[in-house]
């Protein structure tokens, strides 16, 4: 504390060394004339007097020197110095400046991108008061490896229960609404949440309040900052009037703040209303009293005295107590906590795998940068050597030297990470922009903040050190004798591996690893190109409704689908017009388990297969072709279920006896199986084929709602896209409150569904490009540099008849076997290293025969290319002018 | 004129911290004579180190300074203790009184053995 003090007051100091100066002059001058006046009085001569205080004081200019290094950091002084020489330096050499702040920034550049994502999703505390002390609470369930929600009653238990928490509060994630306001009608989503939950997160709204402790079933609603000001024009009066929720009047008390999105911030929710309002915005609710169904997620804040181990320690108690008191449904189960915020336990392994796969490949990019780099500066270092020569002869140390060059090639990285974070601004943008196949509201924003600016610091200075080491050594260290006789000085003779080469090869080798990488994920969107999604997208047209949330009953959803699919055919151009409640690729869906009676129960007790509701002439519409028995008619609601299946189900459910005709049984009862068709796709583009049962929608509206609504698939021989103005009229033209939303062309969804194998081959391919790019101008540099430093050799060669071809195969060689030895080395690490990325690729093993058998054929191809030039030069060397200039 | 010691490392701040304690405000060459003439003339204080030692002290803000006009009305400029000067001087007196009194005991007990 003392020493920063004085520390910053130093700093200070160097501002007002000038003044300190001459203030210390004035008392010096003082304090002698004092102890002359007191040696005059004890009797001597003015002289004599003055010689004995100087001589007492110990010399004026020595007690001056003294004074001035404290007045100021003396070493700061210098470190000014030395930096400024260090810019001079780097502005003369701008070529080697240039292209070095230019590599460095590339890789800084693709490391800031991918830790933002670190920081974004791994790093970032939730944006409520105090997150450390808040906790997301969840049930591992008997025998079961991850983890599920809370039941009401359960959250009632463990709010009652629990001495380590001040207060818990319990949300239903997402419920999907239709909101009023100003534009066109919108559906968004947002949280239903017990009434002290902005209470226990200790969020305070922008504006209004949060909910009272009354408030359970009342219709109010807190709005989010962005959704305020989108659809209400931010109005500061809102508060204390109603809006629109899915047809119903809610009164608005608060606005929270923008930075919140729900606790889980990959979720986008955009309003929250009390837990009591949800039945009525959400079909098929779970009752509140069922202990065995999890349905809501439970935040809970620590008492402040309270540790996690003791948090920990009680929640096993409780679970031990609850699992005795409720055996049915309890036993077995724990409880697991983790801050809340964070990734969501089911995902993380797998995130943590992407992200950590992807920072780990950016760390080699810009290691291969720093190592080209570094070898650029042994060139240089070898340019300075009679520089260096001269300042050690005149006396300077070859600490000091060393520091010089370090200072160079930190400010150089510093440069280059400056340049990164640039960069880096651009291309989060553009990840920002992706879109994730995901059936809810995703908020993906990553951008630059703090933490990306240190980690970036981090890096450039640590890789400016790193790269600097070396040459700076070398540099401090040429024999002097030769160097000023102009002299080759840093080459010491008889060193053949020399520091460079080895720095070549570890450059190449780690080239290796990236490209393998590159040329999996470019097989890997070769891989996805050419799965079969078993569905036509061409010419049509998807957009979404959803009755439900203004109102509408089951009778009057399926009369509402009926007409708008009457008036949309009407339309000119329009082929046909079917009805499903979610497009297939939309990332998730709803599935059942089911058993086929007579054939359940050997292995397997349940088939889980995604449910699907469609309209007759659904499978036509999208060119799915039927295998056995017929296509949906036009089923009464009310008679017996039918279902059409895919192949994957029939297969696994009646091992190819005919399924048509015989029924399958589904957690709602039966149903009669009327055909079976092709598979396609279901959720995701990589999935392994799923089952899929097909029923009429007409039959399920009233007895199974859709959550996410109900999807139009309209069918032109034109461009879709043109139709869009005029399907919109149409429903507008039914009910003009009606949100109509997820309008795209069946393409644009499906190129969605691409965005994970586009994305991996994208970042894979800038960064393996990048990386080999950077490498072979490395490579480049140490044969082109070789081959200067032979010139005279080479004369000598030639002048004794050595022939031009000799001499280029000499340099070529050298070439091939540097990039032998790192292939060597790099293509058992690129082996091991991609088994890591297996569950990233789509339909390429990570152990790729064309992958490893065609990288270091690249690879030789290209250092061959790279060397050519250099040796080239070489081969036309004029052995009378070189020996002549020599 | 007898033995006398050079000022060991790190005491000079403590003499000069007990000595302003002791005296208030003081000039440099005041301060000089004045610890001279306390240690009985048995120190070898060279005067120019003592400028230094005081900017330290007023770096680390234990002391502040001014200028002012001496007893002889000379234009100097005084030095004085701050409050976490005088913080500063009982923890190291304390400091140093334990350890005299340890290594008192320790010479004690090599001349009963």
């Amino acid at each position: 504390m003392k020493t920063l003090k004085a520390f910053s007051r130093r700093l200070r100091g160097l501002l007002h060394a000038h003044r300190a100066e001459n203030d210390f002059a004035a008392e010096l001058d003082s304090h002698v004339a004092m102890h002359v006046e007191d040696g005059m009085s004890a009797g001597l001569s003015a002289e004599e007097a003055r010689r004995q205080a100087l001589i007492k004081l110990g010399g004026l200019e020595q007690t001056r020197q003294a004074y001035r290094e404290r007045v100021t950091l003396v070493w700061f002084e210098n470190l000014v110095r030395d930096v400024r020489y260090a810019l001079r330096m780097l502005v003369r050499q701008r070529a080697v400046t240039a292209v070095a702040v230019v590599s460095i920034g590339l890789g800084i550049g693709a490391n800031a991108t991918i830790f933002s994502m670190v920081s974004r999703f791994v790093l970032r505390p939730a944006p409520v008061g105090d997150p450390s002390t808040l906790l997301s609470l969840q049930i591992i369930p008997d025998k079961e490896s991850c983890c599920n929600k809370f039941s009401w009653p359960l959250y009632q238990d463990m709010r009652d229960d629990a001495r380590s928490f001040s207060s818990v509060a319990a949300y239903y994630d997402l419920l999907p609404a239709s909101i009023g306001g100003s534009g066109e009608p919108e559906r968004v989503w947002g949280q239903a949440t017990t009434t002290n939950f902005f209470d226990t997160l200790e969020l305070p709204m922008v504006l209004g309040r949060s909910f009272t402790n009354d408030e359970d079933s009342k219709q109010v609603i807190v709005l989010g900052e962005a959704l305020w000001r989108r659809r209400f024009g931010g109005d500061p009066t809102i508060v204390g009037s109603t809006i629109l929720l899915s047809g119903r009047t809610f009164t608005v008390i608060g606005i929270a703040p923008a930075a919140f999105h729900s606790i889980e911030q990959i979720l986008n929710a955009q309003f929250w209303v009390p837990l009591g309002t949800a039945a009525q915005l959400v079909p098929n609710l779970p009752q509140k009293s069922a202990r065995d169904y999890h349905w809501l997620a439970i935040a809970a804040r620590m008492r402040p005295e309270v540790t996690r181990v003791q948090v920990r320690a009680e929640l096993n108690t409780l679970a031990a107590r609850f699992a005795q008191s409720f055996p049915a449904t309890d036993k077995g189960e724990q409880f697991v906590m983790e801050q809340a915020g964070g990734l969501q336990m089911r995902d993380r392994t797998s995130a943590l795998i992407f992200l950590g796969a992807l920072l780990l490949v950016v760390l080699l990019l810009l290691a291969i940068a720093a190592a080209n780099v570094a070898n650029l500066l042994f060139a240089q270092a070898a340019n300075r050597q009679r520089d260096m020569a001269v300042r050690l002869a005149l006396g300077a140390t070859r600490a000091r030297l060393q520091r010089q060059m370090l200072i160079e090639s930190t400010l150089m990285a510093t440069c280059g990470g400056v340049l990164g974070v640039l960069l880096s601004l651009w291309s989060t943008r553009g990840l920002s922009a992706v879109k994730l196949p995901a059936p809810v509201p995703l908020d993906l924003h990553i951008g630059i903040d703090w933490r990306v600016l240190l980690f970036c610091f981090v890096l450039s200075v640590l890789s400016g050190v790193l790269l600097g080491i070396g040459p700076a050594w070398a540099a401090a260290r040429p024999l002097v004798a030769s160097a000023l006789k102009g002299e080759e000085a840093l080459a010491r003779p008889g060193r053949k591996l020399t520091l460079r080469n080895l720095l070549m090869i570890a450059q190449m080798a780690m080239s290796v690893v990236l490209l393998s990488a590159t040329v999996l994920f470019l097989r890997s969107l070769q891989g996805a190109a050419s799965i079969n999604i078993g569905f036509n997208p061409h010419g049509t047209l998807i957009f979404s409704v959803d009755p439900r949330l203004h109102g509408y009953t089951a009778e009057r959803t399926v009369n509402f689908l009926n007409q708008l699919r009457d008036r949309v055919a009407a339309l000119p151009g329009v082929a046909n017009v079917v009805c499903t409640d979610v497009a297939p690729l939309s990332g998730g869906n709803r599935s059942d388990g089911f058993t086929a009676p007579g054939e359940s129960g050997k292995k397997k007790p349940f088939t889980y297969a995604d449910l699907y509701m469609v309209t007759p002439g659904y499978f036509k519409t999208l060119g799915i072709s039927l295998l056995a028995g017929h296509d949906f008619g036009n089923d009464a609601a009310g008679g017996p279920r039918m279902a059409v299946i895919n192949k994957t189900f029939a297969d696994r459910l009646f091992h190819g006896l005919n399924p048509v005709g015989r029924q399958v049984n589904g957690p709602k009862g039966p149903y009669e199986i009327i055909g079976v068709v092709a598979d396609v796709k279901s959720r995701t583009l990589g999935e392994q084929t799923r089952p899929i049962l097909y029923r009429s929608l007409a039959q399920s509206v009233e007895s199974d709602p859709s959550f996410m609504g109900y999807t139009l698939i309209v069918k032109t021989a034109g461009d879709p896209a043109v139709l869009s103005e005029a399907v919109r009229r149409q429903v507008y033209a039914l009910d003009p409150a009606m949100a109509i939303y997820n309008e795209e062309t069946m393409e644009e969804h499906v190129r969605t569904a691409y965005v994970l194998p586009n994305l991996g081959a994208a970042l894979f391919g800038i960064f393996g490009s990048i990386g080999v790019t950077l490498a072979t101008t490395g490579l480049y540099g140490v044969i082109d540099y070789s081959v200067s430093r032979r010139t005279r050799e080479i004369g000598i060669r030639i002048a004794l008849g050595a022939r031009p071809g000799t001499v280029e195969r000499l340099f070529l060689r050298q070439g091939l076997v540097l990039t032998l030895i790192a292939l060597a080395l790099g293509w058992p690490a690129a082996w091991m290293l991609t088994k890591i990325a297996a569950s990233l690729l789509y339909g390429v093993q990570p152990h790729d025969a064309v992958t490893f058998f065609t990288v270091p054929l690249l690879l030789v191809a290209v250092a061959l290319g790279a060397c050519w030039i250099p040796a080239r030069r070489a081969a036309l060397v004029d052995p009378i002018q070189t020996l002549r200039t020599e | 004129m007898g033995e006398r010691t050079d000022v060991w490392q790190g005491t000079l701040a403590l003499m000069v911290l007990r000595t302003l304690e002791t005296m208030g405000a003081q000039h440099g060459y005041g301060l000089a004579r004045r610890i001279e003439q306390i240690s009985g003339d048995k120190l070898q204080l060279n005067y120019g180190t003592l400028y230094p030692a005081l900017l330290k002290l007023e770096q680390e803000g234990t002391i502040r300074s001014h200028w002012g006009v001496s007893e002889n009305n000379r234009r100097a400029k005084f030095y004085e203790l701050t409050k976490a000067g005088q913080r500063e001087l009982r923890k190291a007196t304390a400091e140093w009184e334990q350890t005299t009194e340890i290594l008192a005991r320790f010479l004690a007990q090599g001349g009963e053995a």
